[in-house]
């Protein structure tokens, strides 16, 4: 039988992930393409169908989500959501890594797992058809934990030169001003501004800017950011943004160059 | 479809079974993975409401990977029935074992994990189909 060796590869640089009871971690139809290995904790998988939800299975240490999604075609859509059912940790990894070591499993192995797979995804589709119809038939008896939309996103530090457009635009001037992205997250951002830029234009809580920056990965992003806060320190001015309907296309770039590294 | 070379050289033994055959039991041991040649074969489930299928393979269908992949020495978790004449090639487990043992360790975790959740679906479906239905 297969005997798992201790000699493993190198811990790849880890990201460790903390979330609360009843927090989200993954969302149905979310991009995204990592894996997570739960190392604490208790983690309910679901199925969001015809505004339904269908428990697909309770998660602990050792196990991991999203590994479907890569053993599969690696689609890069979440075909099932994930929350925490207490404080949960949890540690991320980049497909990429993974994908490489992938290509050298042996043939019937990878035949073997597709086998697995194609079983599993049957299974999963017609337990999905019959949870449905016994839902219907009961409706809600359940006392189910407290819910929260609210999700954990990575932020990463980023320090790249952007220029933007206020929505107001004060004292005769029109045209764009330079600030710099400090970081990023899927929700909003970080911008540095010198501070003569306030005397060109408002820059309140409540205002919106139009940003324009080219990320790290070379990929350019055009959003639409609401000032939420606003600190001076040192002649420069940090503000913190939320994005306004970001673009489908904006948030996949933004969700692969926050995958972690 | 053709078996696939690659599976074809894998293969160790050949074993005609007749219709209705039972060629591995649900709760015995054995540890032996099977690669449909002809014909075609059931994954059968014991519930409270009698067996069930839970799939039916075809030529180059494979038996046995949940068991093998899991990699625990534990009794087999469904039954494999012949549906039909069938041909069944076995496969050489020692080979795939040492095969086995060159995969990555994160690859094996997720692995691993996935047979997991074979196992809780295949419960789970079962508890489903022998619940009352009304």
């Amino acid at each position: 039988m297969p005997q798992v060796n201790r000699n493993s590869e190198a811990i790849a640089k880890a990201n460790l992930l903390k979330y609360k009871k009843g927090e989200q971690i993954i969302k149905q139809g979310d991009y995204g393409i990592s894996i997570y290995i739960i190392l604490k904790g208790k983690v309910e998988v679901f199925r969001e169908s015809e505004g339904k939800e269908v428990s697909l299975a309770m998660l602990g240490p050792g196990d991991t989500i999203g590994e479907m999604t890569f053993l599969n075609k690696r689609a890069e859509v979440r075909s099932a959501s994930a929350r925490a059912l207490e404080g949960s940790e949890l540690e991320v990894w980049h497909p990429s890594i993974l994908a490489k070591k992938y290509e050298e499993v042996p043939p019937v192995l990878k035949m073997m797992i597709d086998q697995a797979l194609g079983r599993l995804t049957k299974m999963n589709s017609l337990l999905d058809r019959l949870n449905l119809s016994l839902l219907e038939a009961q409706e809600k008896t359940e006392s189910k934990i407290e819910k929260t939309e609210s999700r954990s996103f990575y932020r990463k530090a980023v320090d790249v030169e952007c220029v933007y457009v206020p929505a107001k635009q004060g004292n005769g001037f029109k045209g764009t001003l330079p600030g710099r992205i400090k970081n990023l997250s899927m929700t909003g951002f970080r911008m540095e501004i010198p501070s003569k830029n306030l005397s060109f234009a408002p820059h309140d809580v409540g205002d919106s800017l139009q940003i324009d920056v080219v990320l790290p990965n070379q990929k350019p992003l055009k959003a639409k950011g609401k000032v939420v806060s606003l600190n001076r320190e040192n002649g420069r001015i940090l503000l913190g943004l939320s994005f306004l309907d970001l673009p489908e296309h904006y948030r996949k770039t933004l969700w692969f160059f926050m995958l972690p590294t | 479809m053709a078996i696939d070379p690659r599976l074809q050289e894998f293969i160790v033994n050949e074993q005609l079974y007749l219709d209705g055959t039972v060629i591995v039991e649900e709760g015995s041991s054995g540890n032996w993975v099977f690669v449909v040649l002809e014909g075609s074969a059931r994954i059968k489930k014991k519930t409270e409401k009698g067996q069930i299928t839970l799939d039916v393979l075809g030529e180059g269908d494979i038996f046995g990977e949940m068991e093998f992949l899991e990699g625990a020495k534990r009794p087999r978790t469904t039954s494999l029935v012949a549906s039909g004449d069938a041909w069944l090639g076995i496969l050489d487990v020692d080979r795939l074992v040492k095969d086995y043992q060159m995969v990555s360790s994160k690859l094996r975790i997720l692995i691993r994990s996935l047979m997991a959740k074979y196992k809780e679906t295949t419960a789970k479906l079962c508890a489903r189909v022998a619940a009352p239905s009304d």
